[in-house]
């Protein structure tokens, strides 16, 4: 079991593309047709031998079988095979790495492409074989950096180590994401910090393939500018455009997202997925964080995040500082039966669910609802505040009673200002739709036609990309979210100062894996949100 | 959808099997308008053309040091592909019944039909690709419908009986019986045979009596070898290819159905249109007088060849076959011996086997040796250590080639090709001016291995023409040794049957020994014999298992059970226990010296994915496993056992273990199991 952990290893022997169309005559070389092949430095006439054969002999099995070959299997290789129109691709591993493993990694590398390139075909139209050979090996060298063997095997995710870091600090992430979404441009967004998962709304091969450019961007992170950096941001921006299948955007599309909050509260757990909301409520959530930005930006160390619960243990009408519990109480409420996506809301830790279920239950049995409950946010959030402030001696146990002190302080100042914030903006937003005249926050028509259309169709989409030193906040956005300054500037203030704080402490966690490596390994596949957990133990310790 | 074909390196077919949904399958896709009214031959032309394309890239990708072992694909048909020397074995499944495992063991199993059938014959690719491949369409027909009903009968077998589950011999239990047989055969039977004048040179070394697929009685002569397991299995299928028991379907009194059946094997003995039956001294081999073989052009003498081998398998049953077997001597082991195989059907499900010596198997062994030392010599000239120190084994094969030729001369067979390729070969190794032991002899070794392999098809294989004496034992004789064992039987044979679908059960492990104990397989793989409770599936018979479903349903976990050890077992591990639904599985497999006491366990070594399936019919397993094991225990005996069982889920693990460990013990008590 050990040596499945080394950080070995290229797990892929072989991998090319070969575009069957150009190699249509007898006097056509076999070598016309290969667009990649991996490793490079391969002697052509070996190159046009495996190419030549593998697809000669995988079409051959297509016909007989009157179905796409998918394994190729050979004494010392074994290649995961796909065909498409005229391109063949194929990846070779050695015999000892499971099949499925191989089948998922080929599918992996062809998904990358096509989400950073769109489809095959046309992007080598418009393209060189040389910048795509890069791109090819960019992705290659990508899925198979430095990790193990067994996370190979699994395909996981990289995440961060949940059992090292505090509960609070991915709720956090949770929740950044969640404001983001408030913007109804942004479909779906994730955290990640030094190539590691924090937090991710978005299905975990969708998460993957969003950390590759996140990975290029980060060691480019010195140079002066990204892909495309908007100036007005100083460089931390950038952005690309992504092509996503139909099936990917329906499931973020269709994902419970709660872009409402007030009636959820009201009926705590009977209707946890209610996302056609009322234009209103929406305005008022952008609003409020626009209004926030100002103060934002004046005290960093203070941000809007930590303010609203406070407010509510004061208002029994519960407004904006609400936005926060809705997806959390009903993740807890549902927990029996959870949706995919509210599992990914809190996909790291366990912890952090706990204790919601306990806040909920606790607020369920007293029925003095809003009082309770604005405790347990407020522990939720003084904490945040705690962190944000850089106080960060990691002096988590003593969260309680520092809250109970500190809530009592702050209260009365954060709630004045969350009042007039969301009054302010209620009117501003609803300015500011009007003006533009914008499509549903859905999608536009013209993507749901072509999904209907073509099942293959890939739709162009946006990633946008804020980074703060080692941590990177990557949200799906709709193509035209660049062009429209103020959901960026909504968007970006929004954030910024919670991602500062959030840096600063995940900053100062050793990256260690919990206790010395022992003989014994345990490790936890969790196949919904492909993460891996390994533990090393000896028993003897 | 099944399929299995054996082409050679150039894409020819040597032999194909496919099941009717398969064949319906590639006529769809040839378009089926053409085939109408042509049947086989189009067929053939098809599937030929269909899987052309894979075997010449097979062998384009040998040449490149690596080669492909299966395919698979979405609807998860799946392709296994297995070279032996120069014949490409390709098995197809397409119906998710079998799984890789399954159709590589298929293939083996197959190579080792062919191995029994032809023998060295198989070690040379162009002559096995001729004698698979006959000129004339009907004898190749013909073969080619053996073939396949072979490869039907082991399929039966493989999926329905559990001594070829697990590829060991189940013996009837009963001591008394058994020890009568034995006793029978030997005094009576044998002898008698060995010393009539009637048995045309050939002499008795085994015989054996099968109850359906198991063993009632087996005795070899003094100065036999014995009879490998792998061998015996491959005995047992081609008895029930003759012979077919249809244990699994029908059910009826055995008296009504033993009367008719009785009478069709009498006939078959009777009425067999023989040859002149000339029963002269058959101590001179008349082969080779015929002026077939004055041709030297191969092809030639091979399409001539092919017209008297029309002879080997004609449609009577009676008529022995050839088997080619394995035969341990004290200087060494001599794989593919001829043997002639006489089966004699009793009554319906019961059989009388006998394997006969020929005359002069003698030579068989020199052709062997001689082909191995030119092996040797071809391997070590590869690996580029030629030298002349190296060629002194060479010289003293060289003298006894000599005299090996001289004598095949006198016996008038026919060795003028090797004659001429052996003196070439002598002008380039050891004349001085010539090049020596270098690469450049490799292609002579070559030939000189195909020239063997010709000597010996023309002395075993190639069968006695109109004018020769059958060298068999005559039909008198034959049908004098089937009464001879009716007559023994008689007052058994109902018993026998029932017996055979009962041979132990689960009655016999009482519930207060082994409570919750469902069901076990237990296997001594040192003398490959294996015990179980019966397993009847059928709708008529009653086990305590229930009738059908419930058996059914066990049935299905054994065979699966099986599997998943056999897996794990290619992957080292010698113990599984596993849980499943209602029942807790267990299997073990440990080692044992002479006196039961049982050794340490040893890291098992790990086998590829693509190695030969584990088992003992196609390649023993077991065997190498011996071997490896005892490297440890020099001059001790070592024993190989497995068992598997089925308990219910509720009994609590320790009990399983301990039962497990009780079991093993009280099935191999001397008592309950005579030595064969």
């Amino acid at each position: 079991m050990a040596e499945l952990l080394q950080p070995d290893s290229r797990m892929c022997n072989y991998f090319f593309l070969y575009d069957g169309s150009k190699v249509r005559g007898e006097a056509d070389p076999t070598r016309d047709g290969i667009c990649y092949f991996f490793p490079e430095e391969t002697p052509l006439d070996k190159q046009e031998l495996l190419c030549g054969q593998l697809a000669g002999v995988g079409r051959c099995v297509s016909e007989l079988s009157s179905s796409p070959a998918r394994t190729l299997r050979l004494r010392r290789n074994k290649f995961a095979i796909r065909m498409k129109d005229d391109f063949f691709w194929a990846l070779g591993c050695s015999v000892d790495v499971p099949t499925v493993s191989v089948s998922e990694f080929l599918d992996q590398l062809i998904d990358l492409f096509c989400f950073y390139n769109g489809p095959v075909r046309q992007s080598y139209q418009l393209n060189s074989q040389e910048t795509l050979a890069a791109q090819w090996a960019r992705y290659l060298s990508h899925l198979q950096s430095g990790s193990s063997e067994l996370s190979h095997i699994f395909s996981c995710l990289k995440t961060i180590d949940s059992t090292n870091v505090d509960p609070l600090l991915l709720l956090k992430a949770a929740l950044i994401l969640q404001a983001c979404q408030r913007c109804p441009l942004v479909l779906a967004g994730c955290i990640l910090f030094r190539g590691r998962v924090v937090s991710t709304q978005m299905s975990p091969g969708l998460t993957m393939k969003v950390m590759v450019h996140e990975s290029e961007t980060y060691t480019k992170a010195q140079r002066p500018n990204g892909t495309s950096a908007s100036s007005s941001f100083s460089g931390t921006v950038s952005s690309t455009t992504v092509f996503l299948t139909a099936p990917e955007l329906q499931d973020l599309q269709s994902a419970p997202v709660d872009k409402g909050f007030s009636s959820d509260i009201l009926k705590p757990s009977s209707c946890p997925t209610t996302p056609q909301r009322d234009g209103p409520s929406k305005k008022t959530r952008l609003s409020r964080t626009l209004s926030d930005t100002p103060s934002t930006e004046s005290q960093v160390s203070n941000p809007s995040l930590s303010k609203p619960p406070q407010k509510a243990s004061l208002s029994p009408r519960l407004s904006d500082s609400d936005v926060f519990s809705p997806a959390l109480s009903h993740s807890a409420a549902n927990s029996l039966n959870p949706s995919p996506q509210s599992l990914r809301f809190l996909s790291n830790g366990e912890n952090t669910v706990e204790d919601e279920v306990e806040e909920s239950r606790s607020r369920d049995s007293t029925g003095g609802r809003s009082q309770i409950r604005s405790e347990g946010d407020g522990s939720v959030f003084e904490e945040d505040s705690h962190l944000n402030g850089g106080e960060g001696e990691g002096a988590f146990g003593g969260v309680f009673e520092f809250q109970a002190v500190e809530s009592g302080n702050e209260q009365p100042h954060d709630d004045k200002v969350v009042e007039e914030d969301s009054r302010v903006s209620r009117g501003s937003v609803s300015g500011h739709k009007a003006g533009k005249s914008d499509p549903p926050p859905l999608l536009p028509p013209p993507h749901r036609l072509s999904d209907a259309s073509e099942e293959n169709a890939l739709i162009p989409m946006t990633l946008y990309m804020h980074r703060v030193k080692g941590l990177v906040l990557a949200l799906l956005v709709e193509p035209h979210f660049m062009s429209d300054a103020t959901s960026m500037e909504e968007v970006y203030h929004s954030s910024l100062a919670s991602l500062n704080g959030l840096e600063a402490h995940l900053r100062t966690i050793s990256p260690g894996a919990p206790g010395g490596p022992g003989p014994y390994t345990f490790a936890h596949f969790d196949c919904i949100q492909s993460t891996l957990t390994i533990f090393q133990l000896s028993l003897f310790c | 959808m099944k399929c299995l074909l054996i082409a050679s390196e150039s894409a020819e077919m040597l032999f194909y099997w496919t099941d009717l949904e398969f064949q319906q399958n590639i006529q769809k896709q040839y378009g089926a308008s053409q085939e109408e009214g042509h049947g086989f031959p189009a067929f053939e032309d098809s599937i030929s053309t269909l899987f052309a394309p894979i075997i010449i890239s097979f062998s384009t990708m040998v040449t490149e040091a690596d080669s492909y072992t299966s395919f698979t694909t979405e609807n998860n048909h799946i392709y296994v592909l297995h070279q032996f020397d120069e014949c490409l074995y390709i098995a197809v499944n397409g119906d998710g019944e079998e799984k890789e495992e399954d159709l590589r063991r298929k293939i083996y199993v197959m190579n080792k039909m062919i191995e029994v059938l032809f023998g060295m014959v198989t070690l040379s690719g162009n002559l096995l690709r001729k004698e698979l491949r006959a000129r004339d369409t009907e004898q190749r027909l013909r073969l080619w419908k053996h073939l396949q009903s072979l490869l039907e009968t082991y399929s039966h077998l493989r999926e329905n009986d559990q001594s070829f589950l697990v590829e060991a011999v189940e013996r009837l239990i009963h001591p008394t019986l058994c020890e009568q047989c034995i006793e029978f055969l030997e005094r009576r039977l044998v002898q008698q045979i060995n010393s009539s004048v009637e048995r045309g040179g050939e002499e008795v070394l085994h015989a054996f009596i099968l109850v359906h697929t198991k063993l009632l009685a087996f005795y070899s002569s003094r100065n036999a070898s014995i009879l490998s397991t792998s061998d015996l299995l491959a005995l047992i299928i081609m008895a029930q290819n003759m012979y077919p028991s249809n244990v699994d379907v029908d059910d009826p009194s055995p008296e009504v159905q033993s009367g008719d059946s009785l009478s069709n094997s009498t006939d078959s003995i009777f009425y067999t249109p023989e040859p002149s039956p000339t029963d002269k001294d058959s101590k001179k081999p008349v082969r080779g007088s015929t002026p077939v073989f004055e041709f030297v052009d191969p092809d030639i003498q091979m399409a001539e060849d092919s017209l008297s081998t029309l002879e080997v398998y004609p449609p009577d049953p009676a008529t022995p076959h050839k088997v080619f077997l394995e035969v341990s001597q004290k200087d060494g082991l001599y794989p593919m011996m001829p043997h002639s195989m006489y089966c004699l059907k009793l009554w319906p499900g019961i059989t009388l086997v006998l394997l006969t010596k020929f005359p002069h198997s003698g030579v068989a062994m020199s052709v062997y040796t001689f082909w191995e030392a030119f092996a040797k010599l071809e391997k070590r000239l590869n690996e580029g250590q030629g030298g002349s120190t190296r060629g002194q084994p060479m010289h003293e094969v060289r003298s006894k080639l000599d005299k090996f030729l001289k004598t095949l001369a006198l016996n008038g067979i026919q060795s003028s090709q090797l004659q001429n390729v052996w003196t070439e070969f002598k002008n380039r190794a050891f004349s001085r001016g010539g090049p020596g032991f270098s690469r450049d002899l490799i292609p002579w070794c070559k030939n000189m291995k195909t020239q063997l392999c010709g000597i010996y098809r023309q002395c075993f294989l190639s069968d006695s023409g109109p004018d020769d004496t059958p060298r068999r034992l005559s039909p008198g004789l034959r049908e004098r040794a089937q009464t001879m064992v009716q007559e023994q039987l008689m007052d058994w044979k109902d018993f026998l049957l029932v017996k055979s679908k009962r041979n132990i059960t689960m009655v016999s492990y009482p519930l207060s020994d082994f409570p919750g104990l469902v069901h076990f397989i237990c296997v001594d793989r040192s003398s490959g014999q294996m015990i179980a409770p019966s397993l009847s599936i059928t709708e008529r018979t009653t086990s305590e298992l229930g009738k059908g479903p419930v058996a059914q349903y066990i049935k299905n976990k054994m065979w699966s059970l099986v599997s998943t050890t056999r897996h794990y077992l290619q992957k080292g591990y010698s113990t599984l226990t596993l849980r499943d639904g209602d029942f807790y599985f267990c299997y073990f497999l440990w080692f044992e010296n002479e006196t039961g006491f049982k050794l340490e366990a040893k890291d098992i070594p790990i086998m590829p994915d693509d190695s030969a399936p584990i088992g003992m019919l196609a390649q023993n397993y077991y065997r190498k496993l011996l071997r490896y094991y005892s490297k440890n225990h020099p001059g001790e005996t070592v024993k190989c056992y497995e068992l598997l069982t089925v308990h219910l889920g509720v009994i609590p693990t320790e009990i399983i273990l301990q039962h497990c460990r009780q079991l093993a013990s009280k099935l191999w008590e001397p008592s309950r199991n005579p030595l064969l």
